[in-house]
């Protein structure tokens, strides 16, 4: 098989050109083969050196400890996600308004960006303490340390792709006589979508960590990190394993549900052709379809 | 200012800390007539075209389009560049319609208007695709579509075919004088390509620099139209001879 695949000719491989069977292999299919040798590699390892199931469970394991108790850790999961995306979506937005200003005001930019910086030199882990003082148990304090992690690469990408609008676009949008705010909304922010998404996808990598770290410092009881805090206490290593397998897919979820928006929002970096659009009804001297 | 002119300059200069830019120059430019501003880099062209623009405030002297004082005020003319400045993120029909989106709405007239114009000059089966996936003349035609719709009578063209090969340019030379036939725009054409200068335009004006000032204001009488035949024409080699001593100084 494997050299039957290598004898054929390989195509001079444009996305535009394969077939969706082929670039489904590619895109989905590799991926999950990469987490399926994972998966191999753990059981081998377990197996090899005969791990003690308290020391390392097999994948087998983890995911029966997992499965078997959904109805608890359901709720947990949709708490921790409940976490992410308000955190995140705080974040973002805080991310692109602090941007969005910093590139307008050189006097603010040159006020905030120290302490943005000291912001996310301070141990995220030493924050939540006096979160939980000040915010209690809430769901309040997770939000908050998630958006603290998550504006940071946004507010900077943003801010660099601003400052990065190419000059003679700029002065085209002038000699039209356009507004500031038009140019603002036609070109600035268009020209920052590519560097907007680059912080949004860092962002939400970080924002389940954010999470966990609220959820370890400010849970009253019941959170997904707690549940794994028992576990662990109770060596029950199988569930804790199998909820951060949880908490991973959580972080995975979210990040393709970004690259999924970026790919929507951004048709341009992937297509040569438009689609075809609804709004409009006008096409009265448009050509026959071909 | 002569009955005939749509823009007049004068005493337009511009000194950036020691050096001027622009010595203070007074010209004007008849309406409907093309004509070529051909000087080596720093003979303060590019000033020049941006103060008409709107873009640069001149130190003294007056900008007037057709008769109006306009100094310093954007919006009144068509402008392109080198780079063609097409935006990724729209389509080309989209691209040509780019300067009524900046100032207000695009309605059916001016997608129509697009997409007549794009079929007219050999765009019209790339109306939905993005800029990415066009060659480089392709761009500067979608440039120069979305300069024409403004409907500004007055086109600045700033070294618009600089960066495309010598085969494209000489198309798109000749594109260029089908559609401002049409079109009956008046054209301010920036080159440093003596051979463009003369084969496009009415009349030469040539720049020179430190500092940069007009040395010349020749009539071009060449007939029209200009073909390939126009560029081994006796009067054409004449004068492209007295551009280039007032460019080199004499020197070959």
């Amino acid at each position: 098989m494997s050299t039957r695949e290598t004898t054929t000719p390989r195509r001079a491989g444009r996305a535009g050109t394969d077939s969706v069977a082929r670039k489904l292999a590619r895109n989905v299919g590799v991926p999950v083969l990469s987490i399926v040798l994972l998966f191999a590699l753990w059981q081998g390892i377990v197996v090899y050196f005969h791990v003690a199931p308290y020391i390392a469970p097999r994948p087998r394991q983890a995911v029966l400890a997992v499965t078997q108790n959904w109805s608890t850790l359901w709720p947990l999961v949709l708490g921790t996600i409940r976490e992410t995306v308000y955190g995140f979506i705080v974040g973002a937005a805080l991310g692109i308004g602090l941007g969005v200003i910093m590139a307008k005001v050189p006097f603010l930019q040159r006020l905030v960006y120290p302490v943005l910086v000291l912001s996310q030199a301070v141990p995220i882990i030493a924050l939540a303490a006096p979160l939980v003082l000040i915010l209690g148990f809430s769901v309040t304090p997770k939000v908050v340390i998630v958006a603290w992690i998550v504006f940071f690469p946004v507010t900077v990408n943003v801010l660099d792709g601003l400052s990065h609008v190419d000059q003679d676009l700029m002065n085209l949008a002038r000699v039209y006589g356009a507004p500031r705010w038009r140019t603002f909304f036609q070109i600035e922010i268009p020209a920052t979508a590519t560097p907007l998404f680059s912080g949004l996808k860092i962002g939400a990598t970080y924002a389940v960590t954010g999470a966990i770290i609220g959820e370890l410092a400010a849970s009253d009881g019941s959170s997904l990190a707690l549940y794994q805090e028992h576990a662990n206490t109770n060596l029950n290593t199988a569930a804790v394993y199998g909820t951060t397998m949880l908490m991973t897919v959580i972080g995975i979820s979210w990040f393709l549900l970004v690259v999924g928006a970026e790919v929507f929002a951004t048709p341009w970096q992937r297509r040569t052709v438009a689609r075809r659009r609804w709004r409009r009804a006008d096409r009265s001297d448009e050509e026959p379809a071909r | 200012m002569s009955a005939s002119a749509i823009l007049e300059l004068r005493d337009v200069g511009k000194v950036f800390g020691d050096t001027v830019a622009l010595e203070p120059t007074s010209l004007a430019i008849d309406e409907g007539s093309f004509v070529a501003i051909v000087g080596p880099s720093g003979c303060g062209k590019s000033t020049m075209f941006n103060i008409i623009a709107g873009l640069l405030a001149p130190d003294g002297g007056e900008v007037r389009l057709h008769d109006q004082p306009v100094t310093g005020a954007t919006g009144h003319v068509g402008y392109m560049l080198q780079k063609d400045l097409l935006v990724p993120w729209r389509t080309v029909e989209d691209n040509i319609t780019m300067a009524k989106r900046l100032t207000g709405r695009v309605n059916a007239a001016d997608r129509s208007e697009a997409r007549r114009v794009a079929r007219q000059y050999g765009l019209g089966e790339f109306l939905r695709h993005y800029p990415s996936a066009l060659s480089g003349g392709m761009r500067q035609r979608v440039a120069f579509m979305r300069t024409l719709v403004t409907h500004q009578p007055l086109l600045l063209l700033d070294e618009p075919f600089g960066a495309l090969d010598a085969q494209t340019r000489l198309e798109m030379q000749q594109w260029l004088l089908q559609v401002w036939k049409d079109t009956e725009r008046t054209v301010l054409f920036i080159t440093h390509d003596v051979d463009e200068s003369i084969f496009l335009s009415d009349r030469v004006l040539v720049m020179s620099p430190r500092p940069g000032r007009v040395v010349a204001d020749i009539t071009n009488p060449l007939a029209r139209p200009r073909t390939v035949d126009t560029l081994v024409d006796p009067q054409f080699v004449t004068i492209k001879g007295q551009i280039m001593h007032l460019l080199h100084g004499g020197t070959p």
